[in-house]
């Protein structure tokens, strides 16, 4: 299927909001811009193999070290705006391609062994033609005035190759544009969907940013420890925001994968993750309907972003396509440099990247995990807590395991710190908040360290008596 | 006695997240004994060999080391006839924060830098020092050998 449909077909059927769609590159507008262009062309007489043979050369020339020949250098397309990449999009030049080609000052005989006489005659009768005609010669920008960006390129002799521009002046020649208008506007096209894609991406981002503090509220509201109701609650939310982050749906979180995950493999952990979820029955333990409508909206943020990644990766997908296009039907070979110039708003990785941080800052950061709190001896939630001279936190079961067995150092930084800890290294703030947080995991723990202490008091039978009691 | 909290967890992350080139597996009757096998490091005369090795955690794990063994029969200056290993973090600089995935880790970048300065296998840790070159080439003769999968 050719793309033109596929693009066509996904914008339709991905539900993405109309605005959306209205501010998708229009391909085949862009399509339609290239045709009339291969037209202009050919009326000078230049088919794309000619343009691609010659423009081939100018590569091969530019690429080559000795860059004392000018005879086969007839050409050159120029992606005009360069040195405004830098600024913000608003105030960037609108973009201007010239197609220049160098001719015989005196004759306007057209610089090249390599033409066919049909276009060469062509060619010559626009460069004859300069002056009285419509077509403009093209004006050497000041060479103090361009600031070199280039600085690899060696110092331009003296009517060189302008590094900035990449025109070279030669003595008894002059370049010579030819007369283009559709691909000025194919350019202006596409870079104004492009700023348009930039601003809604803005406007999405603060929309979402809107929707997600106010997801963060209710969630704060619904898992706040000090109200009696919620204690069923906050594991649940915690199971929940441990699955979602072990997920790891648009970032992975591994050793192997360890990178931003594109649309399907996000969709795809989405699904997974929503599946896990279900089939835990943590959905069927929130009774209150705030709970169910705080996780429905969770997973609405969730799907927006994986729309938003969706509709940036298929823009960004056109957008190379329709420049392919362009080089394909013209040889003019801007794929490479396009977009350099101007750069695809980053839309999906972007959105993706500071929405998911703000679903951690402001939703998930409100119901503290278990791993953020595990003993990194024990891995068991570090209960009670030992704060050491050294800052490093362990249970008090640890530290007494540690201290019967002469581990002196802390086994993080391995300073001697575990010696001489004693109860006046409790951490009592900590330990209030994990019992706040963490009441079941508490009880079990105590219990636990109980049941360890009666054995180092009294050897394995206490274990047993405690079992029977 | 009971597996500990932190033997599971460390099973399972080895599983889930498992460090590219190394895998540790414990065995269904007994869960505190794994099989590894680390791949030799690109570039080092270990390279496309993959070695097998058994780890054992001892009761008293993690304040004592894990002991682990080379199965696979290896030319290296830190690792004896017997697969012991002479490495600072499984004894003196062994550390309770430490993990099975770190010490394997550590195993394999000992792989990519022996060190014939501190051997467990006196003679080739000579031969290591007297003639590097010869002994890297034995070490990959070896490796083929006996390291092939
Ligand atoms: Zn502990
Ligand atoms: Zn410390």
């Amino acid at each position: 299927m050719k793309f033109g449909h596929v693009f066509k077909e996904t914008l339709r059927n991905e539900g993405f909001p109309p605005e959306w769609v209205d501010s998708a590159i229009s391909y085949s507008q862009l399509k339609k811009c290239i045709n009339r262009l291969t037209d202009e062309l050919a009326q000078v007489g230049l088919n794309p193999s000619t343009l691609g043979t010659l423009l081939k050369q100018v590569e091969d020339y530019n690429a080559s070290t000795e860059q004392n020949d000018d005879q086969d250098r007839p050409f050159e397309y120029i992606l005009a705006g360069d040195d405004s990449a830098g600024l913000p999009r608003e105030h960037r030049k609108p973009f201007h391609p010239k197609l220049l080609f160098y001719v015989d000052e005196a004759t306007g005989e057209v610089h090249s062994a390599k033409l066919d006489e049909d276009t060469r005659s062509k060619l010559q009768m626009l460069a004859v033609a300069t002056g009285v005609s419509q077509l403009r010669v093209y004006e050497e920008p000041d060479q103090q005035s361009i600031a070199s960006k280039d600085s690899v390129d060696p110092p331009s002799p003296p009517g060189g190759v302008n590094s900035a521009s990449g025109i070279r002046k030669r003595p008894g020649y002059r370049t010579v544009e030819i007369p283009l208008t559709s691909d000025t506007e194919f350019f202006a096209k596409l870079t104004s969907q492009l700023s348009g894609l930039e601003a809604l991406q803005d406007k999405e981002e603060k929309r979402m940013h809107a929707q997600i503090e106010e997801l963060g509220k209710q969630v704060a509201h619904l898992t706040d420890p000090d109200k009696r109701l919620n204690k069923k609650l906050i594991p649940v939310w915690r199971q929940i925001f441990q699955i979602y982050i072990e997920s790891g749906i648009f970032f992975g979180t591994t050793e192997r994968d360890h990178k931003a995950h594109d649309a399907d493999k996000a969709a795809q952990r989405f699904l997974e993750f929503s599946d896990k979820i279900a089939r835990q029955g943590l959905v069927e333990k929130f009774k209150k309907p705030e709970s169910l409508q705080a996780l429905n909206s969770f997973m609405h943020v969730n799907r927006e972003i994986l729309q938003g990644l969706r509709f940036g990766q298929i823009n960004h997908m056109a957008m190379l396509k329709i420049l392919k296009k362009f080089d394909k039907q013209t040889a003019l070979g801007v794929k490479s440099t396009f977009p350099k110039q101007i750069e695809f708003p980053e839309f999906s990785e972007h959105l993706a990247k500071a929405v998911c941080a703000e679903v951690n800052t402001q939703v998930i950061s409100h119901v503290p995990l278990l791993d953020d709190y595990s003993c990194p001896m024990c891995m068991e939630l570090k209960w009670r807590p030992v704060k050491l001279r050294c800052g490093h936190v362990f249970c008090i079961r640890c530290l007494i395991v540690m201290q019967t067995n002469k581990q002196h150092k802390c086994p993080l930084c391995r300073e001697l710190t575990v010696v001489d800890a004693n109860s006046a290294n409790l951490d009592l703030e900590l330990a209030d908040f994990l019992k706040k947080w963490f009441p079941d995991e508490v009880k079990a723990k105590q219990k636990y360290n109980e049941l360890m202490a009666g054995i180092d008091q009294y050897g394995e039978v206490y274990k047993e008596k405690c079992n029977v009691m | 006695m009971a597996l500990s909290k932190r033997i599971i967890k460390e099973t399972q992350r080895l599983a889930e997240d498992a460090v590219p080139g190394i895998s540790a597996v414990p065995h269904d009757d007994n869960l505190r004994y794994f099989d590894v096998t680390i791949d030799g490091p690109s570039q080092s005369p270990y390279e496309g060999g993959v070695f097998k090795a058994e780890l054992f955690l001892p009761d008293d794990y993690p304040m004592t080391p894990p002991k682990i063994r080379f199965l696979t029969r290896i030319y290296h200056p830190n690792i004896d006839r017997l697969g012991r290993i002479c490495l600072d973090v499984l004894k003196s600089n062994w550390s309770p924060a430490l993990q099975i995935r770190t010490i394997l880790l550590s195993i394999q970048a000992l792989l990519g830098a022996p060190n014939p300065d501190d051997p467990l296998a006196n003679d080739v840790a000579q031969a290591w020092k007297q003639d590097e070159q010869a002994a890297i080439a034995t070490a990959r003769e070896w490796t083929e050998k006996h390291a092939k999968p």
